[in-house]
């Protein structure tokens, strides 16, 4: 018997896919449970999770279709919109790179399909990209010249058995608290946790072991890991590995053995014995699990491909709790690249949008948060803008014609979290105005243009997409109602059995700091994830949390060690003039914390929108994360 | 007291008679998952008097997570405003409780209704509720009524009280609401052994705690004295606070915690609504003065806060009972690895200096 209140569903707040109940009276949604059967959460959510009925009850929502007249968004009926939509894009030429599409990184599996269906078959176009996908695309990648497909290798239930656990840079417990709860379970329970990261995050302080390197040297690092790792393996030859006879192994083993171990302290600021020191706890584990960060704030290849080859390295990628996983902050990014609605190079609307002579005349948005809608001015002036979201946004702006869609509990869908676990979430509050799901938007666009597609519903959607997409055969809704979802399967590869190392280069990262230029600048860690996040703005306490921040700093801060506070006499909160060296120029507070190396400073995330005059030349840096650096001055 | 005792059809009988004159809420076990949740019950055969201790707190149905609780308009030509209360009062039944959820009405009581000021809300909401508890016959995983005084049996705030024994339920009543639906009905009173047998089926259940719980007795009284008298090493609180993400879920599971926010939210016709949302003294906005100050701005801090609320004489004295009331959830749900009776370890270690 279902109770009457309370529904399951999956958070769609990040990649992590942690398992929720919806306190709903089927109309609206009044709290939220944790759901203590989930394999990765086992009743446990972040501060995100705890607070999706405030998102779920925000009075932002677009609820009808618009069209802009005289300037305006005025109220239309569906077939209005949809009409209109049909018919300007038939005056655009997709081949030719005239229409762009915008997916999203939340959209279930099932609008990502057909949104790809629509682009391709109807408005005939590539040119597409999903929001935030920079960084990941770079980890599938990699992972699929690694292990054959692109995807996460294993699962993050093997977080709570394996004997070793490196987390590569990622600042886990505020990007995805419930994985980086179950690390620091897992440190409990005597599993060895080693931290990569140049700052002292809070996972740092929960690991046995964190290696506070200098900024871009993480590669590096795991490099001279692997390099130690392969001193201890030629020395007791006792293992049957026939890594060896792996494509590329020799050209890697080559490339380690030149790295310099005084070169590498130099670089990096680590004593090359202390990694040998770790290599001991690496050869012994028997079960290894590697994270890092993937996406918006993600590593640059060298890095990743650093992460993949120390992974085939070990030996030890068959065991059953071993794992190599790029964790994704939004909630379906494995979904959308699975669905083929990612921006390969040759076809990526960033692209064309960034280049002031490319085709691009018409754009198909979807979800696209606020903060980081780039080339803006770019978008005003294209001919014709679509946007569909649940929520309001700034993107409305831009836009000629906008469609409402459901939110994610109003609405069957499938959604794929970072470790491949597809899982789903049904429709458990009304749909009070009978807002369409992506799905049946995008089939009525279709047929108004004379595409019949007939799916009847979303699970229909499924059982397509399900043949179309290597992995994901024999998967359904309705088995995957069963439980808590299920991993694609990644045999359905053919390389899936064939693993390779990819070519590294050993580079020994100069820091572009200078006498006059000390301080290196990362854009980094935050007090909370938010991803500058369209949603979470729309929820109350959360906001109010990242409001807290500011409040204390109304115009953001720039954090730097108490040493180089010291030294330089300020007080947490005073205003410092910030230079860089290729003159742009901020004023801000400082705030001073003992996480962070002397001689290196961050700014979170979230400023940017405050100091983007500062960052405007820095476009690369911003997406590049802590990977990296902007030699600045700081003074009083 | 009167005592009766009733069969399993008869108490079945009990919850379809009721629920013709009020909602009964009671636990339910939800069939996918096999989590408990106590919740409005549909069906009376879908309560489940033996499932274990609720995943959420019973406060769930008297201070939910969030509610509309006004609603306003401005009018400007007129000047003035037309407000509307969004709660309203419901008779209700919450059938089965487990002491330490009884216990935690109890302290919730306290603070909404036994101050200064009383909460309308929370006082619409628990008026007309009738509260029929259920003792424990084994502890669940993570349960330490033992230590709190708060179970495995209740001894008083019910209106009817149950305990599952070889022939029956035996139902005391504790109130006069409880009298007068005793007195309505024909039930069959209980013996004097079987008095006896549930104190020893009570018994047997505090037997069946755990060593850790029961050892932990005095030690929470000891952990108290420290808190209380602020005689806890800062490494200890740091050590306690490097652990915390920061997510509230130990305030939002646990019975007694009664922090809230509120929001004054438009809706899309130019009203506004007022929201009451739970919140969490872990979350650094709470505690958030005028002025910019924040008096408890490191997170061990805020943890600290969570403590003394919990275990501190100042606030027993406040609830009349240790705020805790030993029901383990926040063990449960934190992600870090601190939920109270961890935290109690955490202290007692620091106490006899890293043994036991
Ligand atoms: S970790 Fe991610 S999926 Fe889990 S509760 Fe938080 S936001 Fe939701
Ligand atoms: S502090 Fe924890 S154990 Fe104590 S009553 Fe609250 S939730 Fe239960
Ligand atoms: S804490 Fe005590 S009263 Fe509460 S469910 Fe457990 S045994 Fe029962
Ligand atoms: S449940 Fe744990 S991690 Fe979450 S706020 Fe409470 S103490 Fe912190």
């Amino acid at each position: 018997m279902q109770l009457m209140n309370y529904k399951t569903c999956v958070c769609n707040l990040c990649g992590t896919g942690c398992g929720q109940f919806l306190k709903t009276d089927g109309r609206q949604v009044f709290g939220v449970a944790p759901l203590i059967a989930h394999p990765v959460s086992k009743g446990k959510l972040c501060i995100r999770g705890w607070h999706a009925n405030e998102l779920l009850n925000t009075n932002e929502r677009i609820t009808q279709p618009m069209i802009r007249e005289n300037g305006q968004l005025r109220p239309a009926s569906y077939e209005e919109a949809i009409a209109l939509v049909a018919s300007r894009m038939q005056q655009f030429d997709g081949a030719k790179g005239e229409i762009g599409i915008l997916a999203s990184a939340r959209s279930s599996n099932e609008d990502g399909y057909t949104l790809g269906r629509l682009a391709h078959e109807v408005f005939g176009t590539r040119l597409q990209g999903i929001g935030a996908e920079a960084g990941h695309r770079k980890s599938m990648a990699s992972l699929e010249h690694a292990f054959g497909y692109p995807g996460a290798h294993g699962s993050l239930t093997s977080i709570d058995h394996a004997d070793y656990i490196l987390v590569v840079g990622t600042d886990i417990t505020r990007q995805n608290p419930i994985i980086g709860g179950n690390i620091h379970a897992a440190q409990r329970r005597g599993a060895r946790v080693v931290t990569l990261s140049s700052s002292r995050t809070q996972i740092a302080k929960l690991s046995t072991k964190h290696f506070q390197q200098k900024p871009g040297t993480k590669g590096l690092l795991v490099n001279a890991l692997a390099k130690a790792l392969l001193g201890i393996r030629t020395a007791n030859r006792e293992r049957k590995a026939n890594i060896d006879q792996m494509p590329g192994y020799s050209d890697y083993v080559a490339s380690l053995r030149s790295i310099s171990s005084v070169a590498l302290e130099r670089a990096s600021g680590i004593r090359y014995e202390e990694i040998e020191e770790e290599a001991k706890y690496l050869e012994q584990a028997k079960s290894i699990v590697i994270l890092f960060s993937s996406g918006i704030s993600g590593l640059d290849r060298p890095t990743i491909d650093a992460i993949t080859n120390l992974a085939l390295l070990t030996d030890r990628m068959d065991h059953e709790h071993s794992a190599v996983i790029p964790v994704a902050g939004i909630s379906n990014l494995q979904g959308s690249f699975d669905m083929g609605v990612s921006g390969e190079p040759g076809n990526s609307v960033f692209k064309a949008l960034a280049s002031p002579d490319s085709a691009i005349r018409a754009l198909f948005v979807i979800d696209h948060d606020d903060g980081i809608i780039r080339d803006r001015e770019r978008i005003a002036s294209l001919d014709f803008v679509v946007y569909s979201c649940a929520y309001k946004s700034a993107f409305m702006d831009l836009a000629h014609v906008v469609f409402p869609l459901p939110a994610f509990n109003e609405t069957d869908g499938t959604y794929t979290a970072s470790d491949r676990r597809v899982q789903i979430t049904r429709k458990n509050v009304d749909n009070p105005h009978k807002v369409l799901p992506g799905w049946a938007l995008f089939q009525k666009i279709a047929a108004a243009a004379g595409h019949q597609w007939g799916y009847a519903n979303a699970a229909d959607v499924f059982i397509e997409l399900a043949n179309n997409t290597p992995g994901y055969a024999g998967l359904s809704h309705q088995q995957l109602s069963q439980g808590f979802g299920q991993h694609w399967n990644p045999q359905a590869f053919p390389n899936s059995r064939r693993r390779k190392f990819n070519a590294i280069n050993i580079e020994y990262w100069e820091s572009p700091t200078t006498p006059e230029f000390p301080f290196a600048l990362m854009i980094g860690k935050a007090q909370h994830y938010w991803h500058q996040n369209n949603l979470m703005r729309k929820t109350i306490v959360p906001r109010r949390e990242y409001d807290q921040t500011l409040w204390l700093y109304p115009h953001g801060y720039i954090e730097i060690s108490p040493d180089d506070a010291t030294r330089l006499k300020v007080k947490d909160k005073w205003l410092v003039n910030v230079r860089s060296s290729i003159g742009t120029h901020m004023k801000i507070a400082v705030k001073i914390s003992p996480d962070v190396q002397s001689g290196t400073a961050y700014i979170p995330y979230f400023i940017k929108n405050m100091i983007s005059d500062f960052l405007l030349p820095y476009e690369n840096a911003y997406a590049a994360g802590e990977e990296s650096v902007i030699p600045i001055q700081i003074q009083e | 007291m009167s005592m009766y005792i009733l069969s399993s059809d008869e108490i079945s009988q009990l919850v379809t008679e009721l629920q013709a004159s009020y909602a009964v809420y009671g636990p339910q076990v939800e069939p996918q998952t096999r989590q408990v949740f106590f919740d409005l019950i549909n069906d009376a055969t879908a309560l489940d008097l033996e499932a274990p201790i609720p995943s959420m707190p019973v406060k769930e149905i008297l201070f939910p997570q969030m509610e509309r609780i006004l609603k306003y308009k401005y009018d400007a030509e007129t000047q003035s405003v037309e407000m509307a209360r969004q709660y309203f009062e419901q008779p209700k039944v919450l059938f089965g409780l487990r002491p330490c959820d009884l216990a935690g009405i109890q302290a919730l009581d306290r603070f909404f209704l036994g101050q200064e000021f009383v909460d309308d809300v929370y006082l619409t909401h628990r008026r007309q509720c009738l509260l029929i508890s259920n003792t424990c016959l084994h502890p669940f995983p993570q349960c330490f009524c033992v230590c709190t005084h708060s179970g495995p049996d209740a001894d008083e705030g019910f209106d009817l009280d149950l305990t599952k024994l070889a022939d029956g339920y035996l139902v005391k009543v504790g109130s006069e609401k409880g009298r007068a639906l005793a007195d309505a009905h024909n039930w069959t009173p209980a013996k004097p052994q079987q008095l006896s047998e549930q104190k020893a089926v009570v018994d047997k259940c505090i037997d069946l705690f755990p060593d850790m719980a029961t050892d932990n007795k005095a030690w929470v009284s000891r952990v108290m004295n420290r808190i209380t008298t602020g005689f806890i090493k800062s490494e200890t609180w740091e050590y306690i606070g490097d652990q915390c993400l920061e997510c509230g879920a130990c305030s939002f599971v646990c019975p007694t915690c009664s922090c809230f926010n509120i929001e004054d939210a438009q809706t899309e016709c130019g009203e506004c609504e007022r929201l009451r949302t739970r919140d969490s003294c872990s979350f650094e906005g709470y505690a958030r003065m005028a002025g910019d100050h924040n008096p408890r701005q490191p997170v061990e801090d805020r943890r600290n806060k969570r403590f003394f609320c919990k275990l501190s004489y100042s606030q027993s004295k406040k609830y009349l009972r240790p705020g805790c009331v030993g029901c383990g959830r926040c063990q449960w749900v934190c992600p870090g690895d601190i939920g109270l009776p961890n935290v109690v370890q955490y202290i007692r270690r620091e106490i006899t200096g890293g043994e036991a």
